[in-house]
């Protein structure tokens, strides 16, 4: 398939890259002061590792132009170099999350047509939109990239968040300096997940197995229609889909299928679907399924972690006088506990290589839950590597990052301990050769404490009995109380509306507020009422005749400053 | 004690079980049971002996090979694994209820083998459920037939592979409310079921023909033929037309089974086996002459409108009349009991024990086109077996163990509390349910319409 | 089959069960008068079973129970090689309450409202539901209607299946409904979080305290002749609070029947415990507060995943050993002929044939309070009956003749004229 081989990933880059930069040449010197005087560093006398289970003491690091110039004893240091002290400190190579959402918004879902059909919707309305780009939701400077980078990360493949089973081409991008893009590739892979969007087809895992199957094979025939067509007279024009087109990379195996899932069955099903067209797989979001670890092996199949471990629930809940059944399960419930624990030391021992991705963690829990790995029998290096080199790897990015040498990036840890030791601390991180130090960490929380805990964006989920309902409510505050709109899936069918907020009565740490929905003509007045714990909405959604049920928010980060 | 003896055999579930399902055949020998063979009358004190997972032997006095298990079954009955024609355990999604048409999606993909009502199942005698698309649609899904082989992680060790596809069809009130009175598209009516389901098969014979077409030009020299777009839903309605599935249709009223028997009539469809068919008892010559047979309810009636006018009689009327019936459990409940509901044939038209046992053994093997494999005591057919307590169709009986290939899966005397295979890590107070919704036909489906009501419905 | 005649031999070869098989024509309708039934085994459930006995029924009433009873007026019935029984009493269902349950325009069984004590199921009961003849040829003669919704659903009739108004059927027990507060999930599809449930429950749980001291109040004031408003409700549950109605309290989840025991620990009041699915983990405490139970269906699943199979088929005679008072019922509508079955299943998984037997006829006229006339084959009671060739539990018997209040009722319903009609279809496949 000849034909699509100008569209590699480098040519994409490029094209990204140009029209990137050509936003951002500005003839200013810097009024603001941001600027930094020098962008040549020196660590030195620091203990590096320079891959894991690789050290050097007392070494020097040199970083110029974003790249680790030298490295080793007895090195000149540059006359314009910073230097960083780094006696007492470690130096690691910089975290990379090989599927993480840091800095991407959700792209908003279209309108549907008046003549909506919901056996046959718009590519784009049900989330089949493999062409888009997560780069055009991305923002470079979100603060959850702040986050993550606070806790050692320097470089991540950025996945698509819209909704439904194919939502783009993910990203590769370094956390460096704001203003700079930061994007290393633009439609690095191609991202799928078992997200059906309701009433509307395909509206299970049943259907997105099928139309999986289906879209692949269409576009094998469609490239073939593409080659007759290029090369013969005579031939039907084919018709432009770019749909099918997004998988044509796939089908050459020039980027792998990200595909995310939430549970082993999803495991097993993304693998059959591996098994059954050949396309390069990553897993993402693993989080169970030891004895899926040989058929991970023998597929040659790519797998990243989740950083999400379950709460320890279990081995803290005490029962009194408990019956031995009792006792029994709860014990089936902590070994499961232990189990998700393990998870990544028996990828290990199984010499299965793994990453981790930081997709729906916090990165507040980042280095408790490494720890826990770690307790339950992953080796420091293999977490080392599994944050480094194996992601780098798995990224077809090793020449370039995963480790410390000469001519990498230049992304860096530097702890005031070994790595994963308690009390180590994070003092710097090295982004794309920018400087970030970690001094006083409590300060900024003070100031988030102080936000008006309502307004902003609520990411909501009301669980009915017929499944889980998600939208999106906005508030925002008023001289005269609160203002907001919410949105919904549209009763009648698939697809969201959006609704003004009436009622709003905040009290204490209780929200509550009315919305109508309209059903055939009837006009239904839903309430919403709960209370509010920091980021968190805890509460009910009421129907009239119909019942209540749960309701929960979770305030999107930083949108208090979006309003 | 107690305490200890959990733990051990929770260990036990983890690390014992993926074995056994990878060694999937077993052997074993049964003696001196009431065999209850189905397609040749009752032995008295008769052995079985299963080797690698096969019947090798019914007769009196078998020796036993070495090394193999024996189980005396003196004054116990012995029957084959009960076989459910339409079930929905097991499963992780039951409808894909959003077209007419979904004839592309198959079961065997949300195949859920830690389900613990697989192991419900096997407590009630039940080894192969047909695990079915749910009936949302005119025309659901490939389903998938389930051997009960419970412990494994990987649902593949539950498919019967040997068994022929079998597609789920849908007539009447479900599909014309999710889809007409729901959406506004058709059906809404019985007339629009029949609309869909003619223009489906109409599409698919233009679809095969254009690659028929494509096919043969692509293999003349330097051909430039283009291919024709894919479908797989087209492409499984051309293969329901080649005769390479068995239409397992949801129906109630005798109308509508009369309409999709001359649909079938019209396309030369053979292989067609109607599920619950309440009002099937009103076209039983007709289901005896044109259809591989039924598989109802015993006496499910009056929870919709649609089976209003149903009798208990139905299954004794249709085997009367010659109709291959079967009786079929479409919950998680009832699959437990088959063999109850099997006996209630006798109270409600009086048939035999053998004809009363026929229905959920032979004759829906028959209707999942597998008889030759399972569905009787006979030489040279799979090992699954049911060792009874008490004859099967008394209401006192009580199923001891449960042979799958051979393996037991289930025996009343070493089975304790807590057969799930998967638990959550982080569940710690067990949630108590009071009604069992899950695996039913209509599982999954927006059931908010017009009046805003909820519908519980099969 | 294309001659009429031989239509006519069939049918009649059908007579021997259906001994009121509907002919062509005839107009089939419960009939009343004096009736001896000879020759049969009487199983009396509370005395010892009679061989080769009598039973004379007149004016209703069960007159003479022994042997060598002669009448020269009465309809005599023999009974040889048969079995009587007491009619089966199904302690709650909504039998009669709904016709159709899908079809919302048949469904009496829930009034809006979450306290509506006063709603009286009597009142919505159709005598001619179809479901009715369906249900008593199976030997159930009597069942609890059963209101549900809200926290106080309603009150719960008991009625005997004959009768043309609700009033004929009604047959002397009434009962105030209470769902008590569940932690429990109400089906699988149920997503509320745990947090949620013990909010609901907990809510619940001051609705219940806090209505229930308005009645007690409205009782106390009421006792000492106050004049009050118009108010139905609390007129209604200070029946409950005086011991004139019992309480029936619906309530499963074992921490929830932990719960109810608790709130009745101090109130004189006549309760049941209903539902108790989950009543075998806690029996011990039932048996210790002394309440009566009725159970089912026998035929459901456990309530938890990692119950065991069988733990909904071996609650009621778990709660049995206990020394619980445990009736069953089936819960159902259109299915109650069930009830028969639930006692069988419930016999294998340990109860025995004789206390399951109990379970659905003389233990629920106890619980109930109509001990007096149902429930067991004895010389004054109600002569509500019915004849079997053999145990009732089991489907292959056949049950011959059933008789409530005195009225022996036809033994024909539309399961089996549909039946007779389409058995051999005339035209068959040709026309």
């Amino acid at each position: 398939m000849s034909v699509f081989k100008g569209h590699n990933l480098f040519m994409q880059m490029m094209a990204w890259m140009c029209s990137l930069f050509s936003l951002t040449v500005l003839a200013q010197s810097d009024p603001t002061g941001e600027k930094r005087v020098t962008g040549t560093y020196a660590i030195t006398n620091a203990t590096v590792f320079t891959s894991p289970g690789h050290s050097v003491t007392q070494a020097t690091i040199v970083i110029k132009n974003g790249l680790i110039e030298d490295l080793g004893k007895n090195i000149k240091i540059p006359i314009e170099a910073r230097e960083i002290n780094g006696d007492s400190l470690f130096v690691y190579a910089g975290f990379i999350d090989v599927a993480g959402n840091a800095g991407v918004g959700k792209p908003a879902t279209p309108e549907r047509p008046n003549d909506f059909d919901p056996s046959d919707p718009p590519h784009e309305i049900v989330g089949i939109t493999p062409y888009r780009e997560v780069l055009d939701d991305f923002d470079a400077e979100g603060e959850e990239i702040a986050d993550w980078r606070k806790e050692g990360f320097t470089l991540a493949q950025l996945v698509p968040k819209g909704d439904g089973m194919m939502p783009g081409k993910t990203a590769i991008a370094v956390y460096g300096q704001k203003g700079s893009s930061n994007i290393i590739a633009a439609s690095a892979g191609f991202s799928s997940k078992f997200d059906a969007i309701r009433g509307m087809y395909p509206g299970t895992t049943l259907g997105i197995m099928a139309k999986w199957r289906d879209l692949y094979k269409n576009a094998e025939l469609s490239a073939e229609h593409q080659i007759l067509f290029a090369s013969n007279s005579g031939i039907i024009r084919p018709e432009k889909n770019k749909v099918l087109e997004s998988f044509f990379p796939v089908i050459d195996k020039e980027v792998p299928v990200i595909f995310e899932v939430s549970d082993e069955l999803e495991t097993r099903r993304a693998l059959a679907l591996q098994r059954e067209m050949g396309f390069n797989l990553v897993l993402t979001g693993v989080s169970e399924g030891t004895s899926l670890i040989s058929t991970i092996k023998e597929a040659n199949v790519q797998v990243v972690l989740s950083l999400i471990l379950p709460k320890d629930k279990a081995s803290k809940k005490e029962i009194e006088d408990a019956s031995s059944e009792t006792t029994a399960r709860l014990d089936r419930v902590k070994e499961a506990y232990k189990n998700s624990l393990k998870l990544a030391s028996q990828f290990e021992k199984e010499d299965v290589a793994f990453a981790f991705g930081t997709q729906s963690a916090k990165s507040e829990d980042f280095m408790k839950n490494m720890r826990l790995m770690i307790e339950n029998g992953l080796s420091e290096e293999g977490a080392l590597a599994a944050l480094t080199i194996n992601a780098a790897k798995i990224l077809n990015m090793d020449k370039i990052t995963g480790s410390i040498e000469k001519g990498k990036l230049a992304n860096l840890v530097i702890t005031t301990d070994s790595l994963f030791k308690k009390g180590s601390q994070i003092k710097h991180v090295f982004a794309d050769g920018y400087l970030f130090d970690y001094e006083d960490t409590d300060k900024q929380k003070e100031e988030k404490d102080e936000d008006d805990p309502v307004s902003g964006s609520w990411d909501y989920a009301a669980e009915t009995p017929e499944g889980s309902s998600a939208g999106m409510m906005t508030l925002k505050k008023k001289p005269d109380g609160y203002q907001g709109t919410i949105t919904f899936d549209d009763p009648e069918g698939g697809g969201k509306k959006t609704n003004e907020m009436k009622n709003i009565e905040w009290s204490g740490n209780t929200l509550k507020f009315d919305f109508d929905v309209d059903v055939k003509g009837m006009h239904i007045s839903v309430t919403v009422s709960g209370d509010i714990s920091g980021e968190e909405y805890e509460g009910k959604l009421s129907i009239p005749d119909f019942g209540s049920f749960p309701f929960r928010a979770t305030k999107t980060p930083d949108s208090n400053h979006n309003i | 004690m107690n305490k200890i003896f959990y733990i051990v055999t929770a260990f036990l579930w983890i690390n014992l079980y993926p074995l056994q399902a990878q060694s999937r055949k077993g052997n074993v020998l049964i003696k001196n049971a009431t065999v209850l063979t189905i397609t040749n009358g009752v032995q008295e004190e008769t052995d079985i002996l299963v080797e690698n997972g096969v019947i090798e032997k019914v007769g009196k006095g078998l020796s036993a090979p070495a090394n193999i298990t024996v189980v005396d079954a003196a004054g116990k009955f012995v029957m084959p694994g009960i076989i459910d024609a339409h079930s929905h355990v097991g499963l992780e999604v039951v409808n894909e209820p959003t077209s007419p048409i979904t004839a592309e999606v198959w079961m065997g993909d949300v195949v859920d083998p830690f389900d613990v009502g697989i192991y419900r199942a096997l407590a009630g005698g039940v080894t192969i459920s047909n695990a079915m698309h749910g009936s949302a649609n005119a025309i659901g899904g490939k389903n998938i037939t389930l051997k009960h082989r419970y412990g494994t992680s990987n649902p593949e060790d539950l498919f019967m592979k040997e068994a022929p596809r079998t597609i789920k069809f849908a007539l009447g009130e479900n599909p014309t409310r999710v889809h007409g009175r729901a959406h506004g598209i058709q059906p809404r009516s019985r007339m629009g079921v029949e609309a869909v389901i003619r223009n489906g098969f109409n599409e698919a014979i233009q679809y095969k023909k254009s690659w028929e077409t494509y096919n043969k030009a692509a293999k003349q020299k330097n051909s430039t033929a283009v291919p024709p777009a894919y479908s797989l839903r087209l492409q499984t309605l051309a293969d329901i037309l080649d005769g390479k599935f068995i239409i397992h249709c949801h129906s109630y009223r005798a109308d509508e089974i009369n309409m999709l028997i001359n649909v079938c009539k019209d396309f030369n469809i053979k292989n067609i086996v109607f599920s619950h068919v309440n009002e099937g008892f009103k076209v039983a010559p007709e289901l005896a002459e044109y259809t591989m047979g039924a598989s109802v309810f015993a006496d499910w009636w009056a929870y919709k409108f649609e089976v209003y006018y149903s009798t208990a009689y139905n299954a004794a009327i249709l085997s009367k009349n010659g109709v291959v019936t079967s009786i079929n459990s479409d919950s998680g409940e009832l699959i437990r009991h088959l063999f109850h509901e099997a006996g209630k044939t006798q109270r409600y038209g009086g048939l035999s024990d053998e004809e009363a046992l026929a229905l959920i053994t032979i004759n829906p093997a028959k209707q999942l086109g597998i008889a030759d494999k399972v569905g009787s005591i006979e030489e040279g057919k799979q090992g699954d077996l049911v060792i009874f307590e008490n004859h099967p169709l008394s209401v006192y009986a009580i199923p001891q163990m449960t042979f799958v290939d051979g393996i037991k899966y289930f025996d009343i005397k070493e089975d304790e509390n807590d057969q799930r295979i998967k638990v959550s890590a982080t569940e710690m107070v067990e949630t108590v349910y009071l009604k069992e919704d899950d695996h039913k036909c209509m599982h999954g489906v927006e059931m908010f319409t017009e009046t805003g009501n909820f519908f519980s419905t099969h | 089959m294309k001659l009429n005649s031989n239509i006519f031999l069939f049918l009649l070869s059908l007579l021997p069960f259906l001994s009121y098989g509907q002919i062509e024509g005839e107009v089939v309708k419960p009939r009343g008068g004096k009736f001896l039934l000879q020759h049969a085994t009487i199983v009396t459930v509370t005395e010892d079973t009679i061989e080769n006995g009598s039973v004379l029924i007149t004016d209703g009433k069960i007159e003479k129970v022994g042997s060598n009873i002669s009448d020269a007026n009465a309809t005599v019935i023999d009974c040889s090689g048969l079995f009587i029984y007491p009619g089966m009493i199904d302690a709650g269902n909504r039998l009669g309450l709904v016709e159709v349950n899908s079809v919302a325009e048949t469904q009496d069984y829930a009034e809006v409202g979450n306290v509506t004590p006063n709603m009286q199921a009597l009142t919505a009961i159709n005598p001619n539901a179809v479901a009715i003849p369906v249900t008593r040829v199976s030997g159930v003669t009597t069942s609890l209607a059963v209101p549900s919704g809200g926290t106080f659903p309603g009150t719960a009739a008991l009625i005997n299946l004959n009768g043309y108004t609700p009033d004929q059927m009604y047959t002397g027990f009434k009962g105030v409904v209470m769902n008590f507060p569940s932690s429990a999930k109400s089906s699988t599809w149920d997503r509320r979080s745990e947090e949620d449930i013990k909010k609901d429950a907990e809510k619940a749980m001051k609705t219940i305290n806090d209505i229930w001291e308005k009645a007690t109040t409205y009782h106390q004031l009421s006792t000492a002749k106050a004049e009050l408003q118009y108010y139905p409700e609390m007129k209604q549950l200070a029946k409950v609070i005086s011991g004139e109605l019992s309480l029936l309290i619906e309530v499963n989840a074992a921490s929830d029947i932990e719960m109810a025991i608790k709130w009745l620990e101090n109130k004189k009041i006549n309760a049941i415990l209903t539902g108790v699915s989950e009543g075998w983990r806690v029996a011990d405490k039932i048996a210790a507060a002394s309440l009566p139970v009725i159970t089912g269906p026998v035929l459901s699943i456990p309530n938890r995943k990692s119950d065991r199979y069988d733990a909904a088929y071996t609650n009621p005679s778990k709660m049995l050993k206990a020394g619980i008072k445990v009736a069953l019922r089936t819960n159902d509508a259109e299915n109650v002929r069930n009830l028969p079955f639930n006692a069988g299943f419930a016999a294998a998984y340990g109860m025995g044939k004789e206390e399951a037997l109990k379970a659905v006829t003389i233990i629920p006229a106890e619980i109930l309070g109509v001990e007096d006339h149902l429930g067991s084959i004895e010389v004054g009671k109600s002569a509500t009956l019915f004849v079997s060739d053999g145990d009732p539990f089991e489907t292959k018997t056949k049950i011959k003749h059933v008789f409530i209040d005195g009225y022996q009722v036809p033994m024909s319903n539309r399961h089996i004229r549909l039946y007779q009609e389409f058995l051999e279809r005339s035209p068959g496949l040709e026309k």
